[in-house]
């Protein structure tokens, strides 16, 4: 078994070519990019794991980053390898054992360190933004830099976070950065020389006046290969909480683009945050399904955005189709001719203070949401909350501009009938969670709540069937794969990496000959 | 950048002895500067690099809030802080039940740190004039009548409170914004839970801990005691319910109505 064992781990001697067409269709023994395949579902097709066995769930392993921090990448899996980050720290880590391969600890930098979801891969080469807007090529074998460009200028503001998105010859790449004004971005990077391809501005340049800056692209898109377009949600603009100095509605922050990947160029935009005063980025994951809308077959695109209001989105066109809140909402006047909600002027931050539903972490955030093409629903972690926003001249129109406070929070997963928007049930998580989701076509729903617990709940009920406590935070969202016929699921809490599958079943004896007659 | 290092050793305004003094709970633009340790210009210089990395995301590049975290150029704990003692234990410890984590650096670290705060504040309150963020003459929009009226009726405030019960004397405990979040959602107010254990003791106490599966709370003897939810009986009284209940039915006018309302109980 041993000796079996190692000769598999081998890179090289069975190696998945991570290639366009594995990209576009993942073995069920990899998971090669940040959401496993494109549509950004998060949904494993694995059944091994299912719901009448997943009380059965047992430790594989456990990884100790001996890090600080959380762990908030999502791990990629490779040739039986998987690759994960911390802010300034990459792993390679063999997937059957949790053994480690190489680290590599990239040289510290002053910018932001609140996180790191994760790197990319193609052919050989992993794909890596280190804090300060850095996008480093390394080697996946050794974990050594093969180059580095600069992507942002870290010194003015912004600083990088996320695992890029790889489609075809683009490395698709983008930065973080409200606390001052600067233009928002999503580049496009040759995957061998790191030259830059083509960049899509959100916003004019910082010179023009009486206009939004920021709409960061700071998570990975989803990417429909049939239609051959990107899809990515910008943040919010700045300065965020001032929007009288930015009339109008400010494209294009808070919006979801549908890109041409090989020039750049915007085929559609839908605005899910119209002149947004709260810091409701909509870059939550556009997750891709196709499935049955008013008895029509459709190309789709979800979101469940930060400012608590759900959209399904024709993704061929744009086209909005259905828009629904998920929890407690009070800044808007309700919703336009094409679906977007309208923002209440009376609802932007004021000097004596403006009581707003959701805070300012928003309904839901970056963690991952998840379909589930079987039952159609729509899972994601939601937060429930209220807050006070106050805006004055003081606070002048740079950056922050202004100040909230939130009052109240809770965390909940909701489970969204797509068709009709309606929740059909919510599985309380106590405090706000800090987990993503993950569906499996064993149906079973993986997520963590506020405390620590991972859960795997019934999708068709989300009903608790299976629970382990963590001892820290769960910041990442899970995934699941298969490993020499065995289904993993992969969760991290803290800055621990939990690997559960079921226990290994005793190998049948062989039968006495004399049984047999 | 948002904050200048120039003004590492801020000079107090010329004293003005005719200002009251500042109350205890907050600082604000008048009065004079909370005493600290003197620190460097280096110490306060490598403390803002620190601060970049770990602590602006949440408290802002300035110290004076950002996503989530408060401004600390306005904090009482900052204010008390004389060498770190106060704001050192916060970064070591974190303050888990308000999304705050743990932060593991070395003692030199967090001087450097707290020197760089201490400067912020420094120079946020020897500003003149309009200050940014929250005062609380900003506050006083509301109408204390109108705030009465609602109290006692539309919001049922008095199911729960009295104004010369338990909110006697409270805008004399609170005031500015730290009134307003107090009044909209009390949040050290927590939970009365009784629970019954399969042995059939009886036990009742405060909420410490609650989660899916487990259970925690402080008896009346002081003993923390957590149980499995799947060995006991519980009944937990919820009293900021209707609190939040109420967040979702008033308008901004009521806020601030109710909130000059309560400003009077002094």
């Amino acid at each position: 078994m041993a000796l079996a064992a190692v000769a598999v781990t081998t890179v090289g001697l069975h190696a998945q070519n991570v290639d366009s067409t594995m990209l576009k269709n993942p073995p069920k023994d990899s998971w090669p990019g940040y959401h496993g395949d494109y549509s950004g579902r998060r949904n494993s097709a694995l059944t091994e794991i299912n719901t009448t066995n997943v009380s059965k769930l047992t430790l594989g392993w456990a990884f100790q980053t001996q890090q600080n921090g959380q762990i908030k990448a999502t791990p990629i899996l490779v040739d039986g390898i998987l690759y994960f980050t911390l802010p300034d720290n990459v792993w390679a880590i063999d997937a059957r054992n949790g053994h480690q391969l190489w680290h590599y600890a990239a040289p510290p930098t002053k910018a932001f360190h609140i996180g790191q979801r994760g790197v990319s891969i193609l052919k050989d080469k992993l794909y890596y933004m280190t804090s300060d807007a850095h996008l480093q090529a390394l080697d996946a074998k050794t974990g050594k830099v093969l180059w580095d460009v600069e992507v942002a200028d870290s010194k003015k503001g912004q600083w990088a976070t996320m695992s890029p998105l790889i489609v075809g010859n683009h490395v698709l790449v983008g930065a973080s950065g409200d606390f001052d004004n600067l233009q928002g971005f999503l580049r496009s990077v040759d995957p061998e020389t790191g030259k830059t391809q083509w960049t899509f501005f959100s916003t004019p340049t910082v010179d023009t006046p009486r206009v939004a800056y920021s709409g960061n692209m700071w998570m990975t898109g989803t990417y429909d290969p049939e239609l051959n377009l990107i899809y990515f949600g910008t943040g919010n603009p700045s300065p965020v909480l001032n929007g009288k100095v930015r009339p109008g509605d400010n494209l294009y922050t808070c919006t979801i683009l549908a890109l041409d990947p090989e020039t750049g160029k915007l085929v559609w935009h839908f605005q899910p945050s119209p002149h947004d005063t709260h810091d409701w980025d909509a870059v939550e994951i556009p997750v891709l399904a196709d499935g049955l809308f008013d008895g029509k077959p459709r190309k789709m695109l979800m979101q469940a955005s930060r400012n608590g209001y759900f959209f399904v989105i024709d993704r061929a066109t744009g086209k909005n189709l259905l828009t629904t809140t998920f929890g407690p909402v009070n800044w808007s006047k309700g919703v336009d001719k094409d679906g977007r909600p309208i923002p209440n002027p009376d609802k932007e931050p004021a000097p004596d203070g403006r009581l707003i539903a959701p805070d300012e972490s928003g309904m839901t955030n970056y963690r991952s949401p998840s379909f589930d093409p079987k039952t159609g629903l729509f899972i994601v972690s939601a937060s429930p909350s209220y807050s006070l926003y106050f805006n004055k001249p003081a606070d002048g129109a740079y950056g922050w501009a202004g100040a909230d406070y939130g009052l109240w929070s809770k965390g909940v997963l909701e489970a969204i009938d797509y068709k009709t928007g309606k929740i059909r049930w919510s599985h309380e998580l106590g405090d706000r969670g800090g987990s993503g989701v993950l569906t499996t076509a064993g149906g079973l729903t993986f997520s963590g709540d506020s405390k620590g617990n991972f859960l795997a709940l019934d999708t068709a009920n989300g009903k608790t069937l299976w629970h382990a406590g963590a001892g820290g935070g769960i910041a990442s969202s899970p995934i699941s794969y298969e490993l020499d016929g065995h289904q993993y699921v992969l969760m991290s809490g803290g800055n621990v990496l939990f690997a559960w599958r079921l226990p290994e079943t005793p190998v049948a004896k062989a039968a006495p000959a004399a049984a047999k007659k | 950048m948002l904050f200048t290092m120039s003004r590492v050793t801020a000079q107090a305004p010329a004293a003005a002895p005719q200002t009251p003094p500042r109350a205890a709970w907050t600082v604000g633009s008048q009065g004079p500067l909370p005493e600290h340790a003197k620190f460097t210009r280096e110490q306060a210089e490598s403390g803002a690099a620190l601060f970049v990395q770990n602590c602006a995301f949440c408290h802002g590049k300035d110290a004076m809030g950002g996503e989530t975290g408060p401004d600390l150029t306005r904090s009482k704990l900052v204010t008390a802080d004389k060498n770190g003692e106060g704001i050192g234990a916060v970064v070591r410890n974190g303050r888990l039940d308000k999304g705050m984590p743990r932060f593991s650096l070395s003692d030199a670290d967090i001087l450097n740190l707290v020197a760089f705060i201490h400067t912020q504040q420094d120079n946020a309150l020897s500003q003149s004039g309009n200050r940014r963020g929250v005062e609380e003459s900003d506050l006083h929009t509301g109408n204390a009548e109108a705030g009465k009226k609602y109290f006692e009726t539309t919001g049922g405030c008095v199911k729960c409170h009295a104004a010369t019960g338990d909110l006697a004397g409270i805008a004399s405990k609170y005031s500015g914004l730290k009134l307003e979040m107090q009044m909209l959602y009390p949040r050290d107010v927590k939970p009365k839970a009784t629970v019954k254990t399969k042995s059939g003791q009886t036990i009742t106490g405060i909420v410490e801990y609650e989660d899916e599966f487990t259970l925690g709370v402080r008896d009346s003897v002081g003993i923390y005691r957590s149980w499995l939810r799947s060995s006991i009986t519980a009944k937990v009284d919820r009293p900021l319910d209707a609190h939040v209940d109420a967040m979702s039915k008033y308008s901004d006018d009521d806020v601030h109505n109710v909130l000059a309302y309560i400003q009077t109980l002094k």
